[in-house]
């Protein structure tokens, strides 16, 4: 069917190596209201096929070339036009889809430019100490480590929870790999956009392609590609596994607070931790473990749940929207599946519900606080969710480290040395923070989920000698 | 004895149309008379609610029919052989469907319809200028399924030498439905390194395939590069390809090659449409049912059994009519739009673009910020 305001929405392409793609069929990207804003075309699987092998035969530009022209294109997706949308149009419409709010869009965007300007530099981070980065570098007749790249296509399965997530293939990029971007069908115009920058500043279009696909299509891009990065549940993750992924899977971030304490020191710790960012992010506290009774666990979640109550519900575009919002008929779909995993738990704040109607067919997606009985229902009850939505439970040392498991961020407080390693020796547990920090404390020499780089690139040896024989 | 006129409506040969009415009543008179009928139709009257001698008298009175297709796994294949065709019935196969969802289900193929395909093919060959100089490379399912037989008769008929590359899809699903998509993978590249020899060395002028088979050619440069040299026509069934990926085919892969496709079901013998000549500039892939009277579509809302107008997408009905067959109002698991007939003979409607039919009630919310 054709839509008779077609001709308003904004086309967003499949962009290839021989320019933008409309397809056929196409798919109505939405505002969070249901009203339509854009169009995007979707690659047919052929398309895909002939795209990542077009991307196999070309070279990367030169190291100081793509490094400056990555740069370029992130300040121009933070502040000029790109494509034909100014930027504060984008970070306004990536609001009204995504439900974020525009703060967050806008931070999310200065966060990709600064990104762009430090591509390289944060993939150094990842080098080991005695590789180096650059065959000049080599001492002649010493041999050294050189860092290599262990393929050369990139594909990255993206994730629509948060635009900032796009600003870690510029990583892939910056090291010389050729990139493939799927994006989630909900929000695609990050993507798109960061994609039209790139392009804007420099890179040629077999450098780099944006795939928007059905899930067949999907497949094709992760097939043809050398490694791969891929956002989502255990159900993705398990689809695509294998040594070629770099997947990104759930968060469960945890914060213990053990020993003796009074919790009423880390209520806003815990809030921030909670709804920093609207709560959308793998890195946003989930469980909330406590030292002590399920009296006192209750009594520090009715505190949380309190100043978590306080936040008002606000439409994404205000400029001082905090929690996310969804369409109106997701939101309720999330809403009871939370109540169902809720059932049998203490509720304080979401018990009731958490989908609060704006009146435009979209919804806030209110804070949830519930209390568990025991530590150990936190790996079954603890779900993530994209909003905040908070799981306390009471925790004692012969609990141990079990629920503290699967976790991205675990912050622990008030813990004894040995806890801490065996946080640290504990695969399940990608990140420990000890002492009173944030869930999402981050700084840029530190992995996210392990470093990309470390993924992207490896060891060769190498040795550079002079052609004759020294007798 | 079945009455000599009814005999020779049901068998006239490709190209000859019926007098729509007086075939449907003469089929009815063959199926449901007791020493004509198969025994499956002779005993499954008994419990139908009306008379199909009497009640049945045009293609709109199939709908009356129940859709049996899911009784015939209780049914020995012979229990579908019609007793008109003698004590020594001439059936070519028994063919299988994909065995999709639960136990396969086996129809007994005879050799006058079979005959009646190959000269439907040949139409087909014909209109788009097909000769004899080049051989043919068939990617299609032996064993329990009738494709690969079916395709070769027609190479015979032609007069080219057939290729055949075997494929079970059983097995590919079996894999996928596994989660181990590498095995399925690995089985493509199989049959694609079979098939890579065969091109290089057989003068391949036609290749009948899958569309995922097609799709995994173009990750190929050097199977790509002899088709472009030497292949003129590829034949595409088996399973949906979109309008998107066909013109892009048609525009960027293979330029110059004939890109033409069919719709067939077990469930009609294999018969069902072919991809409307002249409309390959369409936005959408239409098909034609070019083996009406005898197999015909319809396309029904879903939820109300309710024909839908001509645009509108529907669920897809095919009704089986023939000498050899009768498999009315078999409601398939794919969603088509309803497209007008261009030839005035044709009974039902064509279809475009189709797609599984997929049921959005019940969707799951998945744990995850992503």
């Amino acid at each position: 069917m054709v839509d008779p305001t077609a001709h308003k929405l904004v086309q967003i392409e499949v962009l290839g190596p021989a320019g933008p793609y409309r397809s056929r069929s196409r798919r109505t990207i939405r505002e969070v209201s249901g009203k339509p804003v854009a169009e995007l075309s979707l690659a047919p699987v052929p398309y895909v096929a002939h795209c990542m092998s077009t991307l196999h035969k070309s070279a990367p530009m030169s190291r100081p070339d793509r490094l400056k022209a990555i740069a370029k294109a992130g300040r121009a997706f933070y502040e000029e036009a790109v494509a034909g949308l100014e930027a504060a149009e984008y970070q306004r419409m990536v609001a009204r889809i995504s439900g974020l709010g525009i703060a967050e869009v806008r931070s999310a965007a200065s966060k990709i430019a600064a990104f762009a300007n430090e591509a390289w530099d944060r993939a150094q981070f990842a080098r080991p100490s005695a590789v180096i980065g650059d065959r000049v570098d080599a001492e002649p007749g010493k041999g050294v480590g050189l860092w290599v790249r262990r393929g050369d296509i990139f594909g990255i399965h993206a994730a629509g929870n948060h635009p900032a997530i796009h600003g870690g293939w510029l990583e892939a990029l910056a090291l010389g790999y050729r990139v493939a971007v799927r994006p989630s069908r909900r929000e695609p115009l990050t993507p798109w956009r960061l994609v039209n920058a790139l392009y804007e500043a420099g890179f040629a279009r077999d450098q780099l392609a944006f795939l928007p696909t059905d899930y067949a299509a999907a497949d094709e891009m992760i097939h043809g590609s050398d490694l791969a990065m891929v956002y989502g549940g255990a159900d993705v993750i398990a689809k695509y596994g294998g040594a070629k992924l770099f997947p990104q899977g759930p968060g469960r971030s945890k914060m213990l607070i053990a020993g003796r304490h009074d919790w009423r020191d880390y209520i806003n710790l815990v809030v921030d931790s909670a709804s920093r960012g609207g709560g959308t992010g793998c890195t946003n506290v989930t469980t909330v473990l406590v030292e002590g009774s399920k009296d006192d666990a209750t009594a520090f979640a009715k505190a949380v749940g309190e100043k978590l109550r306080a936040i008002p519900s606000l439409s994404p575009e205000d400029e001082n929207a905090l929690l996310p919002v969804q369409p109106s008929e997701d939101a309720r779909r999330i809403e009871e599946y939370l109540l169902q995993t809720a059932e049998g738990t203490l509720p304080v704040l979401g018990g009731s519900g958490v989908a609060d109607e704006i009146g435009d067919g979209s919804c806030v997606m209110r804070p949830a606080v519930h209390v568990l009985d025991s530590a150990g229902d936190v790996q079954s009850k603890g779900i993530e969710l994209a909003f905040p939505c908070l799981w306390f439970a009471p925790w004692s040392p012969s609990d141990g480290i079990n629920p503290l498991r699967n976790t991205l961020n675990l912050v622990l407080i008030g813990v004894k040395d040995a806890l801490v390693d065996e946080a640290l020796d504990d695969a399940s547990v990608r990140n420990v923070y000890r002492g009173a920090v944030p869930s999402f404390f981050a700084a840029p020499h530190m992995p996210h989920d392990g470093y990309l780089a470390d993924f992207l690139m490896k060891p060769k040896g190498f040795v550079s000698a002079p052609d004759y024989v020294v007798a | 004895m079945p009455d000599a006129l009814d005999g020779q409506i049901l068998s006239l040969p490709y190209g000859v149309m019926p007098d729509p009415d007086a075939f449907i009543q003469a089929a009815m008179a063959w199926h449901f008379n007791p020493e004509t009928g198969a025994p499956f139709w002779i005993e499954r009257a008994k419990s139908l609610e009306f008379d199909p001698l009497t009640d049945v008298r045009s293609h709109a009175d199939l709908s009356l029919f129940p859709n049996i297709t899911d009784e015939i796994r209780d049914h020995p294949v012979t229990a579908f052989i019609p007793r008109g065709y003698g004590s020594r019935p001439d059936v070519i196969s028994v063919i299988e469907s994909g065995g999709t969802t639960g136990a396969p289900k086996a129809l007994p193929l005879m050799a006058d319809f079979a005959q009646l395909m190959v000269e439907r093919d040949n139409a087909v060959w014909e209109h788009y200028g097909l000769t004899q100089k080049k051989n043919w490379l068939l990617f299609s399912p032996s064993g329990p399924h009738g494709a690969l037989e079916q395709a070769r008769r027609g190479a015979k008929a032609w007069g080219v030498l057939p290729f055949a590359i075997d494929m079970d899809p059983r097995w590919v699903k079996k894999q996928v439905a596994a989660g181990n998509q590498a095995e399925a993978d690995a089985y493509a590249d199989h049959l694609l390194d079979q098939a890579a020899f065969i091109l290089k060395s057989q003068n391949i002028g036609y290749i009948r395939l899958t569309p995922p088979i097609l799709a995994r050619i173009v990750r190929r440069e050097d199977m790509l590069e002899v088709i472009r040299e030497n292949v003129e026509y590829i034949h595409w069934g088996g399973a949906s390809m979109d309008a998107d990926a066909r013109h892009f085919y048609m525009d960027v892969i293979l330029p110059g090659i004939t890109l033409a496709g069919s719709y067939g079901t077990t469930m009609a013998l294999g018969s069902g449409g072919r991809q409307r000549f002249g409309a390959e500039d369409a936005d959408e892939t239409i098909f034609d049912a070019n083996l009406s009277p005898y197999t015909t579509f319809e396309v029904r809302d879903e939820k109300t059994g309710e024909c839908v107008e001509y645009g509108n997408r529907g669920q897809l009905v095919v009704h089986h009519v023939s000498k050899a067959l009768l498999l009315p109002n078999n409601a398939e698991r794919d969603e088509v739009t309803r497209v007008a007939p261009v030839d005035a003979n044709q009974i039902g409607d064509s279809i475009a673009d189709i797609s599984p039919l997929v049921s959005f009630k019940g969707q799951k919310v998945i744990e995850g910020v992503y």
